[in-house]
Formats: C-alpha cells, sequence, structure tokens
C-alpha cells in the first residue's frame, strides 16, 4: 500500500493482484449547513449530468461503451464521487473523474429538482421510508442532520444552480481523501499518476459550523396516521457516542449482540422466534460525525405496538441487569468482525471502507485498531452501555391505522 | 461419482462438477480470500405447489432452521453467525436454497451444520405455532407460523409488489408460476405439521439437491469428501416429476387496476417468453432489457425521463426474470398519477421501436454484460449464486461457457426478431395501482 498526504488531500493505492476490475473512490468532507435541504444530495446527482468536456448524454454513452460505472452520493458528512472499472480502463476512468471533479457545470437544476421531488414522493409511498423520515427530521430538528427527504420536499424549490455552485466550492475546500484499490502491479507509479491527476484537489481551508449533537431533552412519540396499512412499522432511538467516543467499540459489540448480528440477536430470538411478533426486527447503530444514534426497528401488526415497545423495554433492562455471558459476549465480537472481513471482499469494498476511515480521520491502520478495540470489549461493558444510554430520552415513531395509535 | 471439469468466467480454475452415485450434486469453485461459502440448491418453490398447499416451500424454508436432532432450534443460528457467518436462506419459484458464508477457516463447521440443517430438520410443533381459523381468534402462542403471515403483510403494503402481484397473475392461465411464492395467510395459518414435512420428504431427495462449496481450497478432494460424509439422505431417493402445460405467449392483451393508499401510480407490463435453455433467446432479451431499461441512456429513460423538462415518470425500468418453464420480461414505472393513460400509450409507443436496434445500442449492452460476468466473479456468494441460478434454473452449468460465444453472434437483426416475437404491447398483461380516490 503506498500512501500521499498533502495540504487536505491524502491519496491510497491498493494492490490486490488479479483482480479484474478495479475502483477509485473520492471523498469529501462535509462541514458546513447548507442553506437548503437537498443541495448536498442535488450536487452528488449533478456532478455526474455533464462537464464543460462532454455534455450529459456524451458522458453517460462514453461510460457505457467502455463499461465504467461513475456514481455519485451524499451522505450527512460526506460527499462521494466513485469509478469501477476493467483494469485496462485504468486511464480513461480516471479521467473520466477528475473531468466531473473539476468541471461539472451543474447544468439543468430546476430539471433535477423536479426529478428529485418525483423520486421522493414515490419513495414515501413506503410506510417505512415515511417513518424513517419522521423519526430522523423529527430528532435533529434545526441541525443539519435533520434535512430530510420531506423537508427537501419544502425547500428544494429555492435552490438554484448558483447555490450548488457555490456550496459545491465550499466543498471542494473541505478534507478530501482518494483511494484506489486494484490488480496494480506498481503502486508507487498509480499513486504518482493519481497525484499529478488530482493536483487540483490540493486546496484546503478547514473550516466548519456543524456542530455536535448529542441529547434528546425530553422522551417524544411521533404519529403518522396510515389508515391502509397491514403493519406497524416502529422506530425507538437514543443519542449514543459517535466513533470519536470512548464508548465506541462497547456500542459496536452492544448493538451486534441486542439486534444487528443476523438471525441469533436477542431481539430476533426474543420478538421474532419466541413471541412471533414480526418478520423484522433489529437494531442499528449509525455513526455521524456529530451524532450516534442507536435504534430498534419492528415491523408488526397494528395491535402489537405495545408489545413490542415492551419487548424493546424488557431486553435493554434485561441486559443492564444482567452481564451477558462470555460465550455471547465472544460470539458477537466474532460476528462484528466476520462481517468486516464480509463486507471488505471487493475491491469496491475495500477502497469505500479506507476512504471512509480517512475521512473521519481514523488513520490508514484503523483497521487493526478496530479489531483491538472490539476485542477489548467486556461483559460489563455491555451492561454499562444499556444503563448509559438506553435507559435515557429515547424518541419513537410510530406508523399505523389511526385506530391503533392511541397509545 | 462422475467430475465434470467446466471453464467458468474469471475463475482461476475450472469449477468442479460431481455427480454422486445417489444423484446429488456436488459443485466446487475454487476463489481465492478470506471467506468461504457453502449452500445447498433444491429445486422446489412454489412451482411444486397447488391452491391447497402454496406457499409451503417459503414455510418449510423458514421451519428448516427451526433444529434438528442434533442441534435445538436456534443453535445453527447462534453457533454460525458467533463465528462471524451470515446465513439466510431464499425461496423464488423453481428452487429453494441455504446458505453460510463465512471465513475460511470454519468452512469444515459450516459444511457440517449446514449438511445437518439440509438432511435432519425436526420442524417441531412448539416452534411451528399451533394452526387456526385467520378469521377467528389468533392464538396466544404465536411463533413461526405468525412470523410468515406479517411477512405476507409486509408485502401486501408494497406498492411494488403489489403491482407485481397483479400483473403475474394476469400473466398466466393455469400455469403454477401464477401464485404468489409466499402463498397465503389462510394457508399459512392452517397447514399441519405433517403437510409441510410430507413436502420436504417429498422434494428435499439427493436427485433434487446441488450442493455449492466455494472458497480458497487446498484440496478439493477433502472438501468433497467431508460433503459425501455429511449429507446422508435419510428419506427418498427421488422427487417426482411434475408436469406443466408451458405457457410461453400471450395470446391476448390482459389489464386490470387496483388502487391503494398511495400518492403515485404504478404501472407494470408484463411478457411471457421461451425457457432459459433457449439460450440465444434468453441472451437476447437480457440485452433487450438493458437497451430499453436500467440506465439513463436506455431508450425508456431518455425518452420518457432524462430529455423531458418535467417528466411524469418518477422511474422506469425494465427486469428479466428466468424460470425454468419459461422466462418473464417486465417494463415497470412509477408515475404522475394524471398521466395513466399517456403513461401506457409512451410504453407501448416504444416496445413498438424495438424494430429497429441500432449498431451502439447493441454494443452498449453486450459490453455490460460482459462487466457483470466480472462483477458477479467478485465476492464468494456471488459466484455461489451464479453457479446455483445457471445449475438450477438453466439444468447445466456448460450454458456459462457458451455464453459469450452466444452473445457475440447476436446481431441487431437477430434482437429485432425476438423483440416483434415477445414484446408486443397490445399481447402483454398490464396491472396498474392507482391512489384511492380521497372521500
Amino acid at each position: 500500500m503506498k500512501t500521499y498526504k498533502q495540504d487536505g488531500f491524502e491519496i491510497i493505492v491498493k494492490n490486490n493482484p488479479k483482480t479484474p476490475r478495479a475502483c477509485i473512490s473520492c471523498y469529501f468532507s462535509i462541514d458546513n449547513a447548507a442553506k437548503y435541504a437537498g443541495v448536498n444530495s442535488l450536487i452528488a446527482r449533478l456532478l455526474v449530468r455533464g462537464t464543460n468536456k462532454r455534455t450529459a448524454e456524451e458522458l453517460t454513452l462514453e461510460l457505457q461503451n467502455n463499461g465504467i460505472e461513475l456514481s455519485s452520493e451524499a451522505r450527512q458528512d460526506y460527499l462521494k464521487a466513485e469509478t469501477v472499472f476493467l483494469n485496462q480502463d485504468f486511464d480513461l476512468a480516471k479521467e473520466i473523474l477528475h473531468d466531473v471533479l473539476e468541471n461539472s457545470t451543474f447544468l439543468e437544476t430546476s430539471k433535477e429538482i423536479f426529478k428529485l421531488k418525483g423520486e421522493i414522493t414515490a419513495n414515501l409511498d413506503s410506510s417505512v421510508a415515511k417513518v424513517s423520515d419522521k423519526f430522523t427530521r423529527t430528532l435533529f430538528e434545526g441541525h443539519p442532520y435533520g434535512n430530510t427527504v420531506t423537508k427537501t420536499l419544502e425547500e428544494a424549490d429555492f435552490i438554484t444552480a448558483d447555490i450548488l455552485k457555490d456550496f459545491y466550492k465550499i466543498i471542494l475546500k473541505s478534507k478530501k481523501v482518494l483511494v484506489a484499490v486494484g490488480s496494480f502491479e506498481d503502486e508507487e507509479k498509480v499513486l504518482n499518476i493519481l497525484k499529478n491527476e488530482f493536483l487540483f484537489l490540493q486546496n484546503h481551508e478547514p473550516k466548519g459550523d456543524i456542530k455536535d449533537f448529542k441529547v434528546i431533552e425530553e422522551d417524544k412519540t411521533v404519529k403518522i396516521i396510515k389508515n391502509s396499512a397491514n403493519q406497524a412499522h416502529i422506530l425507538q432511538g437514543w443519542l449514543v457516542g459517535t466513533a470519536d467516543s470512548e464508548d465506541y467499540a462497547k456500542l459496536v459489540v452492544m448493538n451486534n449482540l441486542l439486534g444487528s448480528s443476523g438471525l441469533s440477536s436477542r431481539l430476533f430470538y426474543e420478538l421474532r422466534d419466541k413471541q412471533g411478533l414480526a418478520y423484522t426486527v433489529r437494531s442499528s447503530y449509525e455513526v455521524l460525525r456529530h451524532a450516534g444514534i442507536l435504534s430498534f426497528y419492528i415491523g408488526t401488526s397494528p395491535k402489537n405496538i405495545n408489545k413490542s415497545l415492551d419487548g424493546f423495554k424488557t431486553e435493554i433492562i434485561k441486559l443492564r441487569d444482567n452481564l451477558p455471558t462470555e460465550e455471547e459476549l465472544q460470539g458477537a465480537k466474532e460476528n462484528v468482525l466476520g462481517r468486516l472481513a464480509y463486507f471488505s471482499q471487493t475491491n469496491e469494498q475495500q477502497a469505500n471502507m479506507m476512504a471512509r476511515d480517512l475521512i473521519f480521520n481514523r488513520g490508514t491502520d484503523y483497521r487493526e485498531k478496530y479489531v483491538q478495540m472490539i476485542n477489548s470489549v467486556t461483559r460489563k461493558d455491555l451492561s454499562d452501555m444499556a444503563g448509559k444510554y438506553l435507559t435515557g430520552k429515547s424518541l419513537i415513531a410510530v406508523i399505523a391505522p389511526e385506530e391503533y395509535l392511541d397509545f | 461419482m462422475k467430475r465434470e471439469l467446466i471453464d467458468y468466467p474469471y475463475l482461476e480454475k475450472p469449477v468442479s462438477l460431481y455427480k454422486l452415485d445417489n444423484g446429488h450434486t456436488v459443485i466446487i469453485a475454487y476463489k481465492k480470500g478470506e471467506m468461504a461459502n457453502v449452500s445447498s440448491w433444491v429445486k422446489t418453490g412454489s412451482i411444486n405447489e397447488n391452491d391447497k398447499n402454496n406457499g409451503v416451500s417459503h414455510f418449510l424454508e423458514h421451519l428448516m432452521f427451526k433444529g434438528t436432532h442434533k442441534y435445538k432450534a436456534g443453535e445453527f443460528d447462534r453457533i454460525l453467525e458467533r463465528k462471524g457467518a451470515i446465513i439466510n436462506a431464499a425461496t423464488w419459484k423453481d428452487y429453494t436454497f441455504y446458505y453460510v458464508t463465512i471465513e475460511g477457516k470454519y468452512i469444515d463447521l459450516a459444511i457440517k451444520m449446514h449438511s445437518d440443517m439440509m438432511i435432519d430438520p425436526v420442524l417441531p410443533k412448539e416452534e411451528i405455532g399451533p394452526e387456526f381459523d385467520p378469521n377467528g381468534k389468533a392464538p396466544d402462542d404465536k411463533r413461526e407460523r405468525y412470523v410468515v403471515i406479517e411477512e405476507i403483510k409486509m408485502g401486501e403494503d408494497n406498492d411494488w409488489g403489489k403491482v407485481y402481484h397483479l400483473t403475474n397473475n394476469l400473466m398466466y392461465e393455469k400455469h403454477p408460476y401464477k401464485r404468489k411464492v409466499i402463498g397465503t395467510a389462510d394457508i399459512i395459518s392452517r397447514i399441519s405439521q405433517e403437510k409441510i414435512m410430507d413436502y420436504y420428504k417429498t422434494f428435499y431427495t439427493p436427485d433434487n439437491i446441488s450442493t455449492i462449496v466455494v472458497g480458497e481450497f487446498k484440496d478439493e478432494e477433502e472438501i468433497l469428501n467431508k460433503i459425501i460424509e455429511n449429507f446422508k439422505f435419510q428419506y427418498n431417493k427421488t422427487a417426482p416429476v411434475i408436469k406443466n402445460e408451458p405457457e410461453l405467449i400471450m395470446k391476448v392483451p390482459k389489464y386490470e387496476e387496483k388502487t391503494s393508499e398511495t400518492s403515485t401510480g404504478y404501472v407494470m407490463f408484463g411478457f411471457l417468453t421461451d425457457v432459459p435453455k433457449n439460450l440465444k433467446e434468453t441472451i437476447a432479451l437480457s440485452l433487450l432489457t438493458g437497451i430499453l431499461g436500467g440506465s439513463r441512456t436506455s431508450r425508456l429513460n431518455s425518452k420518457l425521463i432524462e430529455n423531458v423538462d418535467k417528466p411524469h415518470y418518477n422511474a422506469i425500468d425494465t427486469c428479466y426474470y428466468q424460470f425454468r418453464e419459461g422466462n418473464n420480461f417486465f417494463i415497470e414505472a412509477n408515475f404522475d398519477p394524471d398521466y395513466k393513460e399517456q403513461v401506457i400509450k409512451e410504453i407501448k409507443e416504444e416496445l413498438k421501436g424495438l424494430n429497429k436496434i441500432t449498431e451502439d445500442e447493441l454494443k452498449r449492452a453486450k459490453k455490460r454484460t460482459l462487466v457483470e460476468f466480472v462483477e458477479n466473479a467478485e465476492t464468494v456468494s456471488d459466484i455461489a449464486e451464479e453457479i446455483g441460478h445457471y445449475y438450477t434454473v438453466c439444468g447445466d452449468l456448460s450454458y456459462v461457457k457458451q455464453y459469450e460465444t452466444t452473445l457475440d453472434e447476436i446481431t441487431k437483426e437477430y434482437l429485432e426478431e425476438v423483440a416483434s416475437k415477445y414484446l408486443d404491447g397490445d399481447r402483454c398483461a398490464i396491472g396498474v395501482v392507482m391512489p384511492k380516490e380521497e372521500a
């Protein structure tokens, strides 16, 4: 592996011999709040819709004629642009990635807004999408993380091409990471090629205005009526530590044990296998730069809303008051690490994992550190985490027919 | 025992296919890396069901995880997941498959537990839960029967699922593909443990199962011997061959519309096409899927979304499902409900336009297909799924080998011919889901 770091721009090149497809992934830190919800999503969409050199159609045709994938995506903390290609197309793929990052025109902003709004409206036909949006928007009210799709529907029409271009300029000056993983016999040579190609990214003016979000002031329940729904969808969440927190690894292992290990987690076993309440029940730990959210989700018969919420509570209290067995703890750790291996099989997965580690300032050796951190978690840590975070203030969001929402 | 070696695109070594004396097929593929995958594909799904037991294949899939004589319910999940495994199963029209993806160092454990689950399920009544009348009072003890009913309800709330089932039902007259794989709450609530076990004994026979192992193995023979040692089938040796009347091309147009609590409209055009064994036509239809949908430059996307200022479509795409007794081609769209008539007309127009394919379109579609081969050889689970699909649905793994040469032979004229044979907007099923009118 070869690395380069200068003026807020880092490059990593990793050789995985005899792999036919390579990936170059470029991440930009988002450190500032956009004026309107939807700005980051629109930047991501328009980045790959034409440049000064190539119209949107020419760009797409060139990619398809060569079997090159190019995509971009905006998440709460970063913007990402990525290309995946056959090894022989390295030169063209890196040139196209350069072109879109430096020369995108952001033409047809109003058309893209129209399309985005249509896609959001269609997506909100789904109960799960609706309840997730309500949950996130309520939890992060007043914070950029609360810029959900429904807020985008309300604010998107205020967005202009100039607003997008100006905000992209700010993003371009943030911290940037470029990771290339593929069958690169001469890593040093590839590193030098990428350094020259992406020299324009070497500019750094670190400043950010997004604040940490750490407290839910009071227990809150928000309800959405959907009278035709066969199932109720329930989300209950707590604010917990982020990846910088000393609790991070403990929270990862606790989340696994409670509800993210697959078919044998506690929530799955107790609420699905033993009580038959749901097909889907799980916990998630979403780690953002300024907030950590641990949440439980269940899709169940509307008449089981109370039973499900009681089931969540029972599992929290059980973990808080009783240390898990050593076998269960070791199992959760192995599951966390096994999943890490599972999701690091392709060059694309590896490039993204490394880029995320760097953009969140975790360093190039984070994987080894992470394994150590996970392995050092104790039984008591898990009970402590349940007591510290999951018995505190929470937000519950439920979608169900009106007659079942009186709880 | 017979062994056949098959050159498989983008794998370092040929894939070994063993046909054991008891009829059990074992396929071993070498893939360098930390992970390994073991899966078994059973050639049964809703194709072998009837109106009385519809959903039994899928229900059985759930119950296979409920313990054996060696391991109680939950132990399979617990033991393997505590080694970091990803385990699951899926049921479709032609097959049901079970898999474990795990670090290669645990492959022996994975084979041991997976084989035990496949050959010795107990299907305990206490895990299934009592039979009940779905229109009466629900039992207190809900268990797995209720989990499946919740899964059915989940599907009923999904609008894409709704329009798919509506269209699929219209496409067939009598063929078992007409039914939903998941079945109905009415059947699942009443089906007995004995009937489910009978179904297991009938179809989970050695000649009806292929076991696939993918990973970085030093000694292939050792893996093969472990499979042979662990798969000691104890019930029937052969599965019955059920003959269904093929339904390969729709003769008349069919249309059905339903309403739902949505704010957008959903439409699906469904076409019946030939069997996967007709490899050239199957590949041609797969290329037509890419020409019509799937990317920004595809015809439907570029004409109806990308090159329109205010499109009335939120999404439009194509998909192509391969089934042993006849494939399905679909066009699906989500749209502004004020434009329903126009949407149907526009899609029909685009279908008519398939009488003229350009060389550039053909070239792009072929390139995409070749890249997909590379993509599908990147992880042990993708490789296992590709092999499982080819062997179970096409019935012959050598199709993989023939794929690239057959792809080369396809011309634009041939694509036009196949499109005109199958993709006629006036000889297909059209399902529509529209928003309920406000009271």
